[in-house]
């Protein structure tokens, strides 16, 4: 026998991470005989299954799943850095996790949060982590050019005309 | 004191490995501390995947490379060097060569010189990150 729970009422964006929140609450004994409509709301999103002591679990995609951590994580780490920000450039062991954000001095620390928190309203509008995932890659990208004293200071100094030659053609022994 | 320039912007930029499909957009030009990295390019990446990256950056050097990943530098790294640069672009020619590069399309040398597309490789990369 299916048991429905209407009680869950949609109180935020029902469209938030591009799915619709099931009202449906299955009850352990459903698993057996109603599966396919407790993997039908999987699919769609989630399926909530109550445990016989009242506790409920939630069945989602994977790939949700993984959205949903990597906003938390970040959405963390954002208001971490914020934080260590209003007193100024964050200390190496003030940084912990992010300490890979070192090379970066306050101002660029500061643009790395604007585009950490636009990347993390576009993902979850998206229900997709690949801007996020692209937007974290510049930055640790940029961050390993900048670990090599000499890379750094080219990339940081201004352009002077006699710095540069003619790139001129690698032997490949054919010519 | 007036410095002498290994650059002769009259001089045409040249492929890797030669026989050029076409004339260049864009002349190159290679960061003197990097030269030595730029002359090892072939015998590190082969000289393909050379090949693509001096393909990509002499015509076409602030559009998508279709054969390789380019992503943009942030932070002050990402910001031109100069008057007329572009911002930095990281390209990734194998997973253990990377290049920066900025390209500006009206360059010269002095006030009255002549003016021209060229791309500057800023810096090379040949540890895998």
């Amino acid at each position: 026998m299916l048991h429905l729970d209407r009680a869950y009422n949609i109180t935020h964006d029902p469209t938030a991470l591009g799915h619709q929140m099931s009202d449906n609450i299955f009850q352990t004994s459903d698993l057996a005989t109603r599966r396919v409509e407790f993997m039908d709301a999987a699919r769609g999103g989630r399926a909530r299954v109550r445990d016989k002591d009242g506790t409920s679990y939630v069945m989602l995609p994977e790939g949700r799943l993984d959205l949903l951590e990597e906003l938390a994580q970040w959405s963390q780490a954002l208001l971490r850095l914020e934080a260590l920000l209003r007193r100024g450039r964050p200390k190496v062991t003030e940084l912990g996790d992010l300490a890979w954000l070192r090379c970066f001095d306050e101002a660029d620390l500061r643009e790395f949060v604007d585009d950490l928190h636009v990347a993390l309203v576009a993902a979850n509008a998206d229900g997709d982590k690949r801007v996020l995932d692209s937007c974290l890659n510049d930055w640790r990208t940029t961050a390993r050019q900048l670990a090599d004293p000499l890379r750094r200071s080219v990339l940081l100094g201004s352009h002077n005309p006699d710095d540069f030659e003619e790139a001129s053609e690698p032997a490949d022994g054919d010519d | 004191m007036a410095t002498t320039s290994a650059y002769d912007p009259l001089a045409p930029a040249r492929r890797p490995g030669g026989r050029p499909d076409g004339k260049p957009k864009y002349r190159v030009l290679v960061h003197k501390r990097f030269r030595n990295h730029y002359d090892q390019l072939v015998a590190m990446v082969g000289l393909q995947q050379a090949q693509q990256f001096w393909d990509h950056v002499s015509a076409s050097p602030g559009a998508p490379c279709p054969v390789a990943s380019t992503r943009p530098l942030k932070g002050k790294a990402g910001k031109p060097n100069g008057p007329g640069w572009s911002r930095t672009v990281h390209y990734e020619v194998t997973g253990s060569a990377r290049i920066d590069y900025q390209f500006n399309d009206n360059y010269s040398t002095s006030a009255d010189g002549d003016r021209h597309p060229v791309v500057a490789i800023l810096t090379i990369n040949f540890s895998s990150h």
